[in-house]
């Protein structure tokens, strides 16, 4: 197949993010992604949730699904079963992600199925206008926190790697072919693959979010000689979420397990090996 | 962070620095297409102007490098592509706000001029072949002239301040 530019997997849906967002920078990086993986737009299917980032299947050519608040990851699970040939990736933002759709990430990531989650971790609520979020920092003052946050933030890295992920990372737009590498490589992983992407709010964010900062502050995995391959080295680095900006891969599965759709596959290879079976010889078996 | 990756400036061919220029024009005026887009929808109507000027600008630079490169090698396949470019020349998302003003958007060009100016410099001494050398030194010399040119419109722009602040959304409790 002739390999697609960039520019074909950009809709022409013209973005409404604030001028600034760093939400512009992650999807240019997406298309060239896409574009050096050399699928094409029919057989990609992006999910979302709701928020500023969760815009993202509009503004690209392959099909897209922007769904319900916090649960883009059970349906593009469904989606990715029902047509395991579509590369499913999964995009949303920290409150999305950590908030509501919390609890679909420990299944996911343990299921294991072949789909790529971005999560643009801008530590905000932002698109319903500056409140905190799950990762907002502990002390932060927001609207819904005018006092500051009482709350320790959750770790995106941690939970992830802590739920078993086989491939976690994290970027910034400030680092963009750092970033495009990282998301080519997520969507290359034959597995459940996480990337957290720091990508700051413009409008609510703080200044010390933006990416000026991040250039300032940001710290390649690969200049402290992380193997990405050690887990608990992956752990121990992860902690330090908040504290450093980490970019790079934090751990990749040296030997991928086989991914649940194609677990799922085998068996359905296996059951029909067997001589059909009345339906209500199945049924009597529950 | 080098804004040029896969490119081996020892044995780069004036074909493939022509192409390379090419490029780095072409990513320049989109981004200041989409710039203006942006700003348009953001109600910044007079810097939305202005960076769709900046992007016909960009593009008559492309044209003309385009225009030599075809009488040179005509139809020669480029071995450059989009893929090894990161904003060479092209000024940064973060640049651009809502309801900015024209000095600021000056300045968000006088950055991304400064910028292509940087990667020619650091280019050059890595670059053997001659031809290549005596057009990278041009485009950076060229670079040079923009940056004049820029800082002369600034020196005529009002100070005025920046109004992006005073349009933008409070937060609210929901």
């Amino acid at each position: 197949m002739t390999a697609l530019a960039a520019a074909e997997y950009k809709s022409p849906l013209k973005p409404i993010w604030c001028p600034g967002c760093g939400d512009y920078g992650v999807v240019q990086a997406l298309y060239r992604a896409l574009s050096a993986i050399g699928r094409a737009p029919h057989e990609i299917a992006f999910i979302s949730g709701i928020g500023c980032s969760s815009r993202i299947p509009g503004y690209t050519t392959a099909y897209g699904f922007n769904t319900v608040h916090g649960r883009a990851l059970p349906i593009a699970q469904g989606v990715k079963l029902a047509n395991p040939d579509l590369l499913v990736i999964v995009a949303g933002g920290d409150g999305d992600g950590f908030s509501i759709g919390g609890g679909h990430v420990p299944h996911a990531i343990r299921r294991n199925i072949d789909i790529t989650y971005l999560v643009m971790d801008n530590q905000v609520y932002g698109l319903t206008k500056g409140q905190l979020s799950p990762t907002s920092p502990r002390g932060l003052k927001t609207v819904t926190s005018p006092l500051g946050s009482l709350e320790a933030p959750i770790n995106p890295l941690l939970t992830v790697l802590a739920y078993g992920a086989g491939f976690v990372a994290q970027a910034t737009p400030a680092d963009m072919p750092g970033m495009t590498a990282l998301i080519e490589e997520a969507i290359r992983y034959p597995g459940f693959s996480f990337v957290n992407i720091q990508s700051p709010c413009i409008t609510f964010g703080e200044e010390e979010q933006q990416l000026k900062a991040h250039k300032a502050r940001m710290t390649p995995l690969a200049s402290l000689g992380h193997d990405p391959s050690n887990q608990l080295a992956a752990l121990d680095l992860a902690r330090s979420y908040g504290a450093e900006l980490h970019t790079g891969v934090f751990y990749r599965n040296p030997s991928p397990p086989p991914s649940y759709d194609t677990l799922v596959r085998q068996r359905e290879t296996e059951l029909q090996r067997g001589e059909p079976r009345p339906r209500t010889q199945v049924l009597e078996a529950y | 962070m080098t804004p040029v990756t896969g490119i081996d400036f020892e044995r780069i061919s004036l074909c493939d620095a022509l192409d390379l220029a090419v490029l780095i024009e072409e990513e320049a005026r989109d981004r200041y297409r989409e710039l203006a887009e942006q700003l348009a929808v953001h109600d910044t109507p007079e810097v939305a102007d202005f960076f769709a000027r900046m992007a016909r600008i960009e593009e008559h630079h492309r044209s003309e490098l385009l225009e030599r490169r075809q009488t040179l090698f005509g139809s020669a396949p480029s071995r450059v592509s989009r893929s090894n470019l990161f904003d060479v020349e092209a000024p940064e998302y973060e640049q651009a706000r809502a309801f900015m003003g024209v000095r600021q958007a000056l300045e968000t060009v006088l950055a991304a001029e400064v910028k292509a100016y940087s990667f020619f410099c650091e280019a050059l001494p890595r670059v053997k072949d001659p031809e290549s050398k005596t057009l990278f030194e041009e485009l950076r010399d060229e670079e040079v002239q923009h940056q004049s040119m820029v800082k002369a419109e600034l020196a005529r722009c009002p100070d005025r301040p920046d109004d992006s602040e005073a349009y933008a959304d409070d937060p609210v409790a929901q």
